[in-house]
């Protein structure tokens, strides 16, 4: 045990003390923060001012359409109408979009007692904001016409039509209401669910790294003089996982001091983000679990490992389970309990992930988090049972790589 | 009572028999010589001495009782594969293993400073591994297995990479260890190094011992039957009856006797012939012992 602590805080101190450290633990979240400015800057030019025309012999048509887009945006748009229009000016209008003296055209066909036709034409043929824009404006109108046709004075047209606010509540588990928002639900849970599943990859690559480097500086010959194998590995998986925790709470503690000046405009309004102390305790604990599971097993692979590009060939296929994490995210943000949602949530290579999701937008029950745990502990003992084997034989054997019958008897040697 | 006895040890990998019966005996203030070629298993034997792999058959006692990881504490082991961590202060790291020894910070700082002082490595206690020579390196790993004040010391191969001046003074120190008291096993295929340090010896081949016991009575079992003579004058007597097969270099001579040649016959032939400034009968060398016990047939 004292031979396991030692190696632990030795490891620990190396990495804590090492330039890695510093730099990952400032630059991770200033990436994260120039992250979320590009994509709220991305999100503001997407739906930027754009200069349309809405083409149509219908003028009052045309009108109504224009005046409903203007209703509706905020980024000052330049619409124009041309209105009567033949042929000719279709093609002059074509020209306009090649030469980019207009963003798009809406072309309407209104023949009188027929449903009207339109068009639209732009140089970017993935627009669908604006496309999305110009379908409701125009159905906006069509409906308002139509209806003011059947004789509803328009002041009532007007309120008919008037759009309809919903507001998000959720029922907790007291059955009390408490205002929610579908989109900082889905954000809470994808932070989490990122950062655990960052942190989880890099500590357990650490361990690999240094499994693979002490195995290359030939360290483990005279560390076997001294402690057992077992002390070696659980020292390092203690040691590199103190980082990672060390890491986080730091984030956590930065985020605390200076987040309420510098986050709290970003994260307020729409994506009012609140973790509370229940996500306090998940998140660590799931992390632990998380990245002793992966460590357990990246540990494995290093030892069987010659060289750090060897080690690399084989992560994808170790990150797998955390890429199919990330394609059920919408599956379990929108159906939080669903049979896959528990299933998935409840296997442990994509527990810690998709129980964080769960957690974002719907509390499960507790015997869930129970099983999930119970599950995840069983599973990262029976990987260690294997990665342990691996480590004792593997970090002696240099040279050559191992196949698989060589790692099958590794595996009966110990 | 004995410091490391192995007793009819056998271990195999895969298809390969690296040690097979093998059976020593060491004992305090021995400088035990542990010989053979490459791949002989030397390395493979001292691995089970330090538990780090385990015998397929046959018994492994250190300090006379069976084998037990407590005992390493009282071992200190230079590894062939010699390895430190290059990111880590040599200081730091060497309180590190002195720790791993169950000694405390504050004793092993001292330790290894005075260690050092003694090797003459001192100024590099506070500088990286990474930034050392590899003479350097190996110089500390010299100290790593040593600051707990071992009374089993395991050198594989301790002098290579290792220039005249530091080899010797390792030597020196490895020689004043023996005399206070220490076991001391020394691996190496260098034969002549062992001749020169140890008094006991084993010679390993191709995983079994072909050889074993005290340097002189071993030496003493073997014919003296070579002769080196400093001359000058008439090299007829070089063509005597006597001689099986000789070799002159300008007025010096390697001289191999007839199983039943007489050197004292072949002295009176020389000196009635030439000057004679040097005659010595010479004992084999562990060399020429090794190559006559195996049949000059080793993986080497």
């Amino acid at each position: 045990m004292r031979n396991l602590l030692l190696v632990a805080r030795r490891e620990y101190l190396e990495q804590i003390r090492g330039r890695a450290f510093r730099i990952t633990t400032v630059l991770v979240p200033v990436l994260f923060l120039v992250l979320i400015g590009i994509m709220i800057f991305a999100g503001r030019s997407a739906s930027g001012p754009k200069h349309l025309v809405i083409a149509s012999n219908d003028a009052a048509l045309a009108a109504e359409v224009r005046q409903q887009l203007a209703a509706g945006d905020q980024s000052k748009s330049r619409v124009d109408i041309q209105s009567p229009v033949n042929p000719q000016d279709r093609a002059m209008l074509v020209h306009r979009v090649r030469s980019k003296s207009i963003d798009g055209f809406l072309w309407i066909d209104a023949p009188a007692g027929q449903t009207p036709k339109a068009t639209y034409e732009s140089q970017s043929s993935g627009d669908f904001i604006t496309d999305a824009r110009l379908s409701a404006a125009l159905n906006h109108a069509v409906v308002r016409r139509r209806l003011a046709a059947t004789g509803i004075r328009v002041p009532d047209v007007d309120a008919l039509l008037k759009n309809v606010d919903i507001d998000t509540l959720q029922v907790n588990k007291k059955g009390a209401e408490v205002k929610s928002n579908a989109m900082s639900s889905f954000w809470k849970g994808y932070a989490m669910a990122f950062l655990l599943s960052m942190t989880t990859m890099i500590y357990g690559m650490n361990v690999a790294r240094s499994i693979i480097q002490e195995k290359t500086s030939r360290i483990f010959e005279v560390m076997l003089a001294t402690a057992k194998p077992s002390d070696l590995l659980a020292g390092k998986l203690i040691g590199v996982g103190a980082v990672g925790l060390t890491q986080i709470a730091i984030w956590v503690a930065a985020v605390g001091a200076i987040g309420t000046s510098i986050a709290a405009p970003l994260l307020s309004g729409q994506l009012n983000l609140h973790f509370g102390w229940v996500e306090g305790i998940l998140f660590p604990a799931y992390f632990v679990l998380g990245y002793l599971l992966y460590a357990s097993l990246f540990a494995g692979l290093a030892a069987s490992c010659e060289t750090e590009q060897e080690l690399q060939m084989y992560t994808p296929l170790a990150a797998l389970p955390i890429w199919l994490s990330f394609a059920l995210i919408v599956l379990v943000v929108n159906n939080p309990d669903s049979a896959l949602s528990i299933a998935a949530s409840l296997f442990p290579a994509t527990a810690p992930i998709i129980m964080m999701l769960r957690v974002g937008s719907q509390m499960p029950p507790w015997w869930q988090f129970a099983a999930s745990m119970a599950i995840m502990i069983l599973s990262i003992w029976g990987v260690l049972w294997v990665s342990s084997r691996l480590y004792r034989v593997g970090i002696l054997m240099y040279g050559k790589r191992a196949t698989l019958p060589e790692l099958v008897r590794w595996l009966r040697y110990s | 009572m004995p410091v490391v006895e192995l007793a009819a040890v056998t271990k195999t990998y895969e298809n390969k028999v690296a040690v097979h019966n093998l059976s020593l005996l060491i004992e305090p203030g021995q400088m035990f010589g542990l010989l053979g070629p490459n791949g002989a298993g030397k390395t493979s034997s001292i691995r089970m001495m330090m538990g780090i792999t385990v015998p397929d058959s046959g018994k492994v006692s250190l300090f006379g009782k069976p084998f037990d990881r407590k005992s390493l504490n009282r071992v200190g082991y230079l590894p062939e594969e010699r390895g430190l961590y290059r990111k880590m202060k040599v200081v730091d790291q060497l309180v590190f293993f002195g720790e791993l020894h169950g000694i405390s910070p504050q004793e092993s700082r001292r330790r290894a400073t005075d260690w050092a002082k003694r090797i003459e490595i001192a100024d590099s206690l506070n500088m990286k591994t990474e930034e050392l020579s590899k003479g350097m390196q190996q110089k500390i790993q010299f100290i790593a297995s040593l600051l707990h004040d071992p009374d089993l010391i395991v050198m594989d191969e301790p002098f290579s990479g290792l220039d005249p001046v530091n080899a010797t003074l390792l030597e020196r120190t490895l020689i004043e260890l023996k005399e206070q008291g220490k076991a001391i096993i020394f691996s190496t295929h260098r034969m002549d190094q062992v001749e020169k340090l140890c008094d006991t010896i084993c010679l390993i081949n191709k995983g079994e011992a072909v050889l074993s016991g005290k340097m002189r009575e071993i030496k003493s079992r073997y014919e003296r039957n070579r002769v080196i003579v400093e001359f000058e004058g008439d090299a007829s007597f070089l063509k005597s009856a006597e001689i099986a097969e000789a070799r002159n270099f300008s007025g010096h001579a390697e001289i191999r006797l007839l199983p039943q040649g007489n050197a004292q016959k072949l002295l009176h032939e020389a000196s009635a012939v030439a000057t004679i400034y040097r005659f010595e009968v010479i004992e084999p060398s562990l060399e020429e012992i090794f190559i006559q016990t195996v049949g000059g047939k080793s993986d080497a």
